[in-house]
């Protein structure tokens, strides 16, 4: 998981699991891969996948870190934003 | 000989870079942080260090668990600006200063620091997300980094106390550089964070300030933590600033701080410091 994750650092690899997200991860499970589908960062950190690779797949999909951490903490993006000193600045 | 002439202790954020790339400086959720830069963007301008030398990690960018080096320093001409999802940053590749690198490497064997050593390799924003808020990248850099990596992101972490013995043979290495350098240490990381886990969006501004005092006048007693210390008090990633004692272990143990910001509007508190 974590070796197709920072796979996303190459333009290639990226444009390929954009265009064709099932091809580009063909070496993944079943499971695996229907993590990456949901983009289910709370399952994919805890089943091991490194942070810094996370970020990989979130800027690849438009995702913000302050998403992933409200994922992780199980709250919505804006409720986790009423938690911050500065909401705006992200 | 070459001469260290200060040092400066900064976070190295990703979204610093992406608020410096989206042009911010002005933006008010912003302005609080690029000015606490200010006064290191002119330090650095009067004073014109010819080399930083950078104690930064990499972000599973450039290294990846297959090899994860606990410290390795770069001995190029040139290093790339890493692709880290989004395509590099538009930033001039970083410029190295080989002759000064390999000196340190060889000072650093010699006494009894057996690092890594890479070349032809691009450095992530570890290195490069606080850079532009300090020096100018256009038309180009006004001088060259030496990038010292450290394993901060999968354990076995090195402990505080080698990272800060670690800054002072590199201090004593570079100073017995032949040529007549003017160097400018940076200790990258920080201050409290924590991405992951149930704690994920922890921050304590009371241990930060306590860090940010200690690392001026007492950072044996930050070098005598555990890396768990850290992680409990700042959190599981902002342990990373034991990458500070580098810096600081470089720096002659009577240097001042002449300057320092702090600002925590998200997840990562940001904060800069500049030692003489």
């Amino acid at each position: 998981m974590n070796r197709f994750l920072h796979g996303l650092t190459m333009p290639e690899r990226r444009k390929l699991f954009l265009e064709d997200p099932e091809k580009a991860m063909s070496a993944l499970s079943e499971d695996e891969k229907a993590m990456v589908r949901r983009l289910d960062w709370k399952a994919m950190q805890d089943y091991g996948a490194s942070f810094f690779c996370l970020e990989k797949l979130a800027r690849t999909r438009g995702v913000s870190n302050p998403e992933m951490v409200a994922a992780f903490r199980g709250e919505t993006l804006e409720e986790f934003l009423k938690t911050r000193r500065v909401p705006g600045a992200r | 000989m070459a001469r260290i002439i200060g040092g400066i202790g900064t976070s190295h954020v990703p979204t610093i870079g992406m608020a410096f790339d989206k042009g911010k400086r002005e933006d008010p959720d912003w302005k609080p942080l690029f000015q606490g830069y200010e006064r290191v963007a002119r330090w650095l301008e009067e004073k014109r260090p010819d080399v930083l030398v950078f104690c930064f990690n990499d972000h599973a960018t450039t290294f990846f668990f297959d090899h994860y080096p606990t410290f390795a320093l770069g001995v190029s001409e040139q290093y790339s600006i890493a692709d880290e999802g989004l395509g590099p940053r538009r930033i001039p590749p970083l410029k190295g200063h080989a002759a000064l690198s390999r000196h340190i490497a060889r000072a650093l064997i010699e006494d009894e620091f057996d690092l890594s050593v890479f070349q032809d390799l691009p450095l992530d924003h570890g290195l490069h997300s606080p850079l532009t808020l300090m020096w100018p990248s256009k038309p180009d850099w006004p001088g060259r980094v030496v990038p010292l990596v450290v394993n901060v992101i999968q354990q076995p972490l090195p402990r505080p106390s080698r990272c800060f013995a670690l800054g002072r043979a590199l201090g004593k290495a570079i100073e017995s550089y032949p040529e007549d350098l003017k160097v400018a240490m940076v200790g990258t990381g920080g201050l409290s964070h924590q991405m992951i886990g149930e704690r994920a969006g922890f921050n304590d501004e009371r241990w930060d300030r306590e860090f940010l005092d200690l690392i001026e006048r007492d950072p044996e007693r930050l070098a005598r933590m555990s890396v768990e210390d850290f992680m409990r008090r700042g959190g599981n990633e902002g342990a990373e600033v034991i990458m500070w004692l580098i810096m600081r272990g470089a720096l002659a143990p009577a240097a001042r701080k002449i300057h320092q910001n702090y600002y925590l509007p998200m997840t990562t508190a940001m904060a800069v410091a500049l030692f003489e």
